[in-house]
């Protein structure tokens, strides 16, 4: 494998380091982390950066912890990280069942969630978990820290709220009891990119996040869906009723991957059997975290 | 007519001790071990140069001008070269390729320009800096459309061409070689057929997706001599290649030294020559420096051979009690730009294109039609897993539409010794029912399965397959063999390991002949400077033929220690035998003398002279048997292939009926080895095989944009299967019926065990939902939307 592209490499060692060279940089700068997109894109000149900027070494992006009922999760915490936590198998054990989707074991060994959501892919897997979550992503950046609420944090293909002189520095979410549910569209058993995806998280009293991977230009959260479950017990007639919103709720696109129609067909089963798997869970009964639903 | 085979193979009955065991694989260690070398692990030290390509963006295009002035002169650059340097043709079967491109260029990927430089990165860089001028043409993408009416020609001088002289291409068409076959009076037979069913079936290309990509380093050095390190199933014959293109150089075949080591994977892939000839000709402007080319992951897609694609038009008529009396079996292939070695793949497939079955009245046409996209070549299979996808989906139709069990129909029509082939011939011995029967009780067929999931059904298929290698008539093996002092042997042949394990199947012959165990036996991969002629390893060919070349070397050797024995002792050879590793004698029971005493050094008589000497011997093996020499109109009169194996496979699978996700729950597939050298290895070609053809049928396919670029050369969007994806459970089951001029009875098993595979599939998705699929691949977005479109239609 050979990188055309020149270009310049900083590692800093503290926070306060890599927010001053990003500031002070004036031309075209990406972050690494894990490192498993930057560097297939640096490969086929899909991105052609003067400077990358490694935060491997920065202290305190590791933190994968629970502080009372807030789940911390830093920006250098892998796949593989949350995969082999208790506090996350716990917990939340839904971000290790999407986590277990994504690529293979050598990518998540090294990517990291939070570079997931920054590279911001339509089909990025950590997308519909951390919004059906209610997600709140930490930045920091010459103006100080922001917390930004994860519905805001899409804005488009590859394009998220952060600035090009900010580092994400951690994400946390709120846990009360819940049950979840990540379901993946994929081509085959192998690692594979979501052709749709669904996560949904069903809390007490009928209420639930229901969100879609793959089918927009973003991570989406459906609103629609999500009143129409609140409050009303899941049966089939109500499940039907929630599938036939789904048509208008997302816009898939054809491509090499899967058609606009079959991928609206998928995410009509997997929302099916999604609400019943994640209803289950939170009851504490149903299929085990990591079956896949499809 | 039956075949007279010239070679007597050893006595059937003779119990064997090696041959028929599993023996472990004696590249084994050397594999696990890491010692194994790849040529991309071989150091070449710091003098090594590096190349890079530049390649064309359009699939049709005239070249105006290459301006390489700012690449000549970036970092690092040492030379760039152009279709101008090397104006010469080259080619497998027939010359229709240049080393660079020269006035136009006919797919995207092809070669324009090279640039060698200090590191692999400079050669990169200043590759991109060369500009080159197209006039860009609209490329034919569709072999019917190829051969329409007023279509533009790819090859405007194809009657020019040199090619060998089985092919018969079209002059001022776009068909490179058309094979037909006619026999008995189709026209008549569907007249006079009960039941006659017509479809046409499609069939994308594939990568064989090796997991070691192409790489090659060639030296020229001072002497003129060019070296070339590859990954190539084919040392002699790229020898021959770069000797043949490069003769305006001076080279000759003496000067020019291939060197194999290690290959991880071929699949047909690294068979013939595709880009190693850059490598070559590059080198000879840089001499006395090693000029490494390596292809990247997603080259290796796009620029070596492919896979054909094929429309197959397919009729067959049937009598109402199951027999078939006709095929008329018409294949666009579509073969690419270049068609030097694909053609012959045309011409295989339209040999045997009726598939293992007896069939009076045949119409074979195959049609080798060059389109803009990336060359078509060799692909395990060989142009029969193509066909057979149609064919067998089209004889479970057929059985089906006239009320007959599929598998009893298969068994009524199965090919068996002595039936006459499409082209005249007759059928060599098979084991073609065996398979049928014990493929079909492992599946339980007949026997309707019901799914515990509400979600999912289970269905079950059946096809059978065959295969014959391809090869020109006189394509041939040799071996050399010597003894050591410890009673060792060193064996050298040039068939290459593709991991399928033939080393270790020439040590166990020879092994066998020579009371030798196999772990005193050492058999090297390929240098042609040291090793003698092996034509390919492709054809699943090379047990058969360097098995028997390895056979004779061996029988030649045990000559030689006998006639050292009879003049010493006197014992006249035929009371002697070879037995743990000693020469013992019938005729006294008290007599041995261990190889390890006299293989080099001989034996001392009583006068204190010595007899003997170091134990060396050769063979040599070729089809005597085989000719070429058929009628271009009919394909009558000749005998191409030396030989069919046959066998058959079988599917239990549960499919989501909703999402058209489909588990393989149950494979089984028994092929007519005639003798298992190694039933471990066979199985491994069993597993292996069956779990590349299930890829090419549920996962795998090139994808193409309306520019003839490829959409998906990488394993992001072209899916092969992985560990979760292989079937929960595979059978394999070696039939015996021994082929009478094979190694101890052995024939090829290779390619076969893929070429079922995919008309299984569509035979069991077909049991499960009643959803026919006539294009491959059959993914879960094609059959969850037939199952809608199917319930749909239902609804309405």
């Amino acid at each position: 494998m050979v990188i055309a592209n020149e270009f310049d490499y900083r590692r800093p060692v503290t926070l306060a380091e890599a927010t001053e060279i990003l500031a002070n940089h004036s031309g075209s700068v990406r972050i690494l982390a894990g490192g498993t997109d930057l560097v297939a894109w640096l490969r086929d000149d899909a991105i052609a950066p003067d400077l990358v900027v490694d935060i491997k070494k920065v202290p305190g992006l590791h933190d994968l912890k629970l502080d009372g009922d807030t789940l911390r999760i830093g920006a250098l915490v892998t796949f593989t990280d949350l995969i082999e936590s208790d506090v996350v198998k716990e917990h939340a054990p839904l971000l290790a069942e999407m986590s277990e989707t994504v690529a293979s074991q050598g990518i998540r060994n090294r990517a990291t969630m939070v570079g997931n959501i920054c590279s911001a892919v339509p089909s990025c897997d950590a997308g519909p978990v951390l919004l059906a979550y209610d997600t709140t992503v930490h930045v920091t950046g010459p103006d100080g820290d922001r917390a930004l609420d994860i519905n805001d944090w899409f804005l488009g293909l590859r394009q998220t709220a952060r600035t090009d002189d900010e580092v994400v520095t951690h994400l946390t979410i709120a846990l009360r009891p819940h049950g979840g549910v990540y379901v993946k569209l994929m081509r085959y058993g192998g690692e594979d990119l979501a052709q749709a995806a669904v996560g949904i998280v069903a809390y007490a009293d009928q209420e639930y996040r229901v969100a879609f991977g793959a089918v927009a230009p973003t991570p989406i959260r459906s609103a629609r869906i999500e009143d129409a479950l609140r409050g009303r017990p899941l049966d089939d007639a109500l499940i039907a009723e929630t599938v036939a919103m789904v048509r208008d709720e997302i816009s898939p696109i054809t491509d090499i991957r899967a058609s606009a129609e079959y991928r609206t067909r998928m995410t009509e089963v997997m929302l099916k059997r999604g609400l019943v798997a994640a209803t289950e869970r939170l009851a504490g009964t149903g299929p085990a975290y990591g079956t896949r639903l499809i | 007519m039956t075949v007279e085979y010239p070679f007597e193979a050893e006595p059937e009955d003779a119990e064997l001790k090696t041959v028929g065991t599993p023996v472990v694989r004696i590249d084994g260690l050397d594999k696990i071990s890491g010692a194994a070398q790849f040529v991309d692990d071989i150091d070449f030290g710091p003098g090594l140069l590096h190349a890079a390509i530049v390649e064309s963006p359009y699939a049709y295009a005239k070249i105006i001008s290459i301006d390489t002035s700012k690449a000549e002169a970036a970092k690092g650059v040492v030379r760039v070269a152009t279709g101008k340097d090397f104006p010469y043709k080259f080619g497998m079967y027939m010359e229709d390729r240049y080393i660079f491109a020269q006035d136009y260029v006919r797919f995207v990927g092809e070669q324009v320009a090279g640039v060698v430089a200090r590191s692999h990165r400079e050669a990169v860089q200043a590759a991109k800096l060369i500009e080159v001028e197209y006039e860009v043409l609209t490329p034919l993408l569709d072999p019917r459309g190829a051969v329409a009416e007023g279509a533009d020609l790819i090859h405007p001088d194809l009657d020019n061409y040199t090619h060998v002289p089985w092919f018969f291409p079209k002059a001022d068409t776009n068909i490179a070689h058309w094979r037909k076959i006619r026999k008995g009076d189709t026209e008549k037979a569907f007249a006079e057929a009960d039941y006659v069913l017509e479809d046409t079936y499609f069939v994308p290309r594939y990568a064989h997706c090796a997991i070691e990509p192409h790489v090659t380093v060639s030296k020229f050095d001072y002497s003129d001599r060019l070296t070339v390190w590859t990954a190539s199933q084919s040392p002699h014959t790229q020898r021959h290649l770069f000797a043949e293109a490069l003769a305006p150089l001076g080279l000759t075949h003496k000067d020019v030294r291939v060197i194999t080591p290690y290959v991880g994977g071929g699949f047909g892939g690294k068979a013939g020559v595709s880009m190693e000839i850059m490598g070559a000709a590059l080198a000879t402007l840089v001499k006395g420096r090693p000029v490494k080319l390596r292809w990247t992951r997603e080259q290796e897609f796009y620029n070596t051979y492919q896979r054909q694609g094929v429309v197959a038009e397919l009729k067959v008529g049937v009598m109402n009690d199951g027999e078939i009396t006709a095929v008329e079996h018409k294949l666009y292939w579509d073969a690419g730009a270049y068609v030097e070695y694909g053609a012959n793949v045309v011409n295989a497939a339209g040999l045997s294109a009726t598939g293992p079955y007896r069939v009076p009245n045949i119409t074979n046409d195959s049609l080798c039609i060059y389109t803009n996209l990336p060359p078509g070549g060799p692909y395990r299979g060989f142009g029969y897993s193509e066909f057979h996808f149609g064919l067998e989906s089209h004889m479970d139709r057929i059985a089906m539409a006239i009320g007959m069990d599929a598998v009893e129909f298969r068994r009524k029509n199965a090919i068996v010794e002595g039936d006459e082939l499409a082209y005249g011939a007759s059928m060599n011995p098979s084991g073609m029912l065996e398979a049928i029967d014990k493929t079909a009780a492992a599946i339980n067929w007949g026997v309707e399965e019901e799914s515990d999931n509400p979600n999912t059904v289970i269905g079950k298929g059946m096809a059978l397959f065959w295969k014959a290698p391809a090869m020109p008539p006189n394509s041939s093996s040799a071996s050399f063999l010597k003894f050591n002092e410890d009673g060792s042997i060193n064996i050298t042949v040039s068939g290459m390991e593709l991991g399928q394990g033939y080393l270790t199947v020439m040590a166990q012959i020879a092994g066998e002949v020579l009371s030798v165990p196999v772990g005193k036996i050492r058999v090297e991969t390929p240098d042609t400077d040291r090793n003698p002629y092996e034509w390919q390893t492709v054809a699943s060919h090379v047990t058969w033929s360097s098995g028997l070349a390895v056979e004779k070397a061996a029988i030649e050797a045990r000559g030689k220690i006998f006639d050292v024995i009879h003049q010493v002792y006197g014992y006249e050879d035929d009371s002697l035998y070879l037995e743990d590793e000693a020469v013992k004698c019938r005729t006294d029971a008290s007599f041995s003398k261990p190889l390890r005493e006299f293989v080099i050094d001989g034996i001392q008589t009583e006068d204190g002279t010595w007899r003997g000497g170091p134990i060396v011997a050769s063979g040599k093996f070729m089809p005597e048997f085989t000719n070429a020499n058929s009628d271009p109109e009919t394909g009558q009169g000749g005998h191409p292939n030396v030989h069919y194996t046959v066998g058959a496979t079988g599917v239990v699978l549960e499919i989501d009926k909703e999402t058209g996700r489909i588990w393989v729950r149950k494979a089984a597939l028994a092929v007519d080895a005639g003798r298992a050298i190694n039933p471990d290895l066979v199985n491994g070609q069993i597993t292996g095989g069956l779990v590349q053809g299930l890829a090419t049928v549920l996962y795998e396919d090139m994808r193409f944009d309306e520019g003839g670029k490829m959409l998906n050369p990488t394993f992001t969007d072209y899916k092969i299967p992985t560990a979760f994806d292989i079937p929960d459970e595979i059978i394999p089951i070696i039939v015996e019926v021994p082929q009478p001029d094979g190694p101890f009875g052995a024939r090829g098993v290779g390619e076969h065990t893929m070429i079922g595979a995919a008309p299984v599939i569509a035979n069991a998705v077909y049991n499960a939902l009643g959803v026919r699929i006539k294009s491959m691949p059959i993914t879960q977005e094609k059959v969850a939307m037939a199952i809608i479109e199917k319930s749909e239609e239902c609804a309405e």
